[in-house]
């Protein structure tokens, strides 16, 4: 019976492309449907039939040759498996520990085209802005206690700066850690916000996230991702030597 | 039938060919290890390392250095002390370019908000941490993390108010006492790192604000002011 399933293949394989998969059911209703032959096709198992039947027909012919495991094409595959494992793992890791927003949950990105510098008010359609014309003065970085005005705080975005603006009734613990966070944190403005519709948001250009507290992790996320980072229209530029005050 | 005989057969077979592909896989997990420890090393600094850290905290480290420069340009017309802002100004602002294209390059946060100077503070656990230690991290690190040499807010505003020569030896001190915290840092990653373009870039640090050290202190002496 083995002599019958090895000369089965070549007639089944190359005539229909389909038939091989199909071996065991095909080969059991069609031409070569001795009843002898189907036992064997179903105990040699669901997953055997399918690879070692169509590709190597031959172990199965003899004690000598079934003897030959494939090890070496087992290892072949192994290794291979093994190196394309380590290396995807590899380029996920680097990506992981990259300066990655994509991760950030509740993430807002906007285009904003306007970089014009006037001396007028703005009307800026988010609140607080992300991005738009503005004040030719950007806001130094660091720590205010009243609200900012938008055109200056704009022209701070536009220079790689990170704005976090709170609620004023934002509990007094909350605002003394995101003080410390701005403090130690280059390129990082803090300033109270009336009217926001959230506790504290924090903006960069053409970028937004809002959170309910400050020892959420999209804090530190933002700011990873969006200090200095790549959605900088004029990196290199400064957050001092400009406006000092609210 | 044929199945059962291939399976009764393996096991003799299998302890040789287990061994080699054991030894294989060994092989392979042993192979990516080490490439993956090199590229750690050499080729793309880690986020929390000290070539990162380095590069983060000497860009804030020098952004004050330029401010200061701007500053006592603005409060005094003496062509030595201007000149000298001049060249720190355009030094350190090129080379926080540099800096800052390490970290664009590398694909690295030019932030890191759980604070400065845990690269060089708590020694990190990178690889070539070991030797670091000796030189610079003794040359004080605060105790709240600020990096070593920062003029404080006050200071600054009283830089900004003065003018003159009280501006001129104000800025010398300042100044001296940034240089001097600055030689710290770069001494510490020199001894935490094997980036060739990180050493460069330190060395000269070393070197250039060790030079600017005697020049600001000549000059303080030329101003009738004790030497810091």
């Amino acid at each position: 019976m083995s002599t019958n399933a090895r000369s089965r293949m070549p007639e089944n394989g190359p005539g229909k492309p389909g038939a091989r998969k199909n071996t065991p059911g095909k080969g059991a209703s069609g031409k070569n449907s001795p009843g002898k032959n189907t036992p064997a096709k179903n105990a040699s198992g669901k997953n055997a039939s399918g690879k070692a039947g169509a590709r190597k027909p031959a172990p199965r012919k003899n004690a000598l040759t079934e003897r030959q495991t494939p090890w070496g094409t087992i290892t072949f595959f192994a290794v291979i498996g093994l190196v394309a494992a380590v290396a995807i793992g590899f380029a996920f890791m680097q990506t992981r520990s990259s300066a990655d927003a994509g991760k950030i949950a509740g993430l807002v990105s906007k285009d904003e085209p306007g970089r014009e510098h006037v001396t007028t008010s703005v009307k800026y359609d988010a609140t607080p802005p992300m991005g738009g014309n503005h004040d030719p003065v950007w806001q130094n970085c660091g720590v205010y206690g009243s609200a900012l005005r938008n055109e200056n705080a704009v022209h701070s975005l536009e220079h790689g700066a990170v704005w976090i603006t709170y609620r004023p009734d934002l509990p007094k613990d909350q605002v003394v850690k995101l003080s410390a966070k701005v403090g130690a944190t280059a390129y990082t403005l803090l300033s109270p916000y009336p009217g926001l519709d959230a506790p504290i948001v924090l903006s960069a250009w053409g970028k937004q996230v809002k959170v309910q507290d400050a020892g959420d992790k999209r804090v530190d996320e933002f700011l990873r991702a969006f200090v200095r980072g790549p959605q900088t229209p004029e990196p290199g530029a400064p957050c001092t030597g400009g406006k000092a005050t609210a | 039938m044929t199945a059962a005989g291939t399976e009764a057969e393996a096991p003799p077979v299998a302890p040789r060919g287990r061994r080699t592909a054991v030894l294989l896989v060994v092989a392979v997990v042993a192979v990516a290890a080490v490439l993956y420890g090199w590229t750690q090393r050499s080729g793309r600094p880690a986020a929390e390392g000290p070539e990162a850290g380095f590069a983060r905290d000497m860009s804030v480290h020098h952004a004050q250095a330029v401010q200061m420069s701007f500053t006592v340009r603005d409060r005094t017309q003496d062509k030595a002390v201007r000149l000298l802002a001049y060249d720190i100004i355009n030094t350190q602002q090129a080379q926080i370019g540099m800096m800052t294209a390490w970290l664009d390059g590398w694909d690295l946060p030019k932030t890191d908000p759980a604070g400065p100077m845990r690269w060089m503070g708590h020694g990190g656990h990178g690889a070539g941490t070991g030797t670091g230690a000796g030189a610079g991290a003794g040359a004080s690190v605060p105790a709240d993390g600020a990096m070593p040499g920062m003029a404080t807010p006050a200071q600054l505003a009283g830089l900004e108010k003065a003018s003159g020569r009280p501006a001129e030896t104000l800025f010398l001190r300042l100044m001296i006492a940034h240089h001097r915290g600055g030689v710290a840092m770069a001494e510490a990653v020199l001894g935490r790192t094997g980036n060739a373009q990180v050493k460069r870039l330190a060395r000269t640090m070393v070197e250039g604000q060790r030079a600017e050290i005697d020049l600001m202190e000549r000059m303080l002496t030329e101003r009738g002011s004790p030497a810091v």
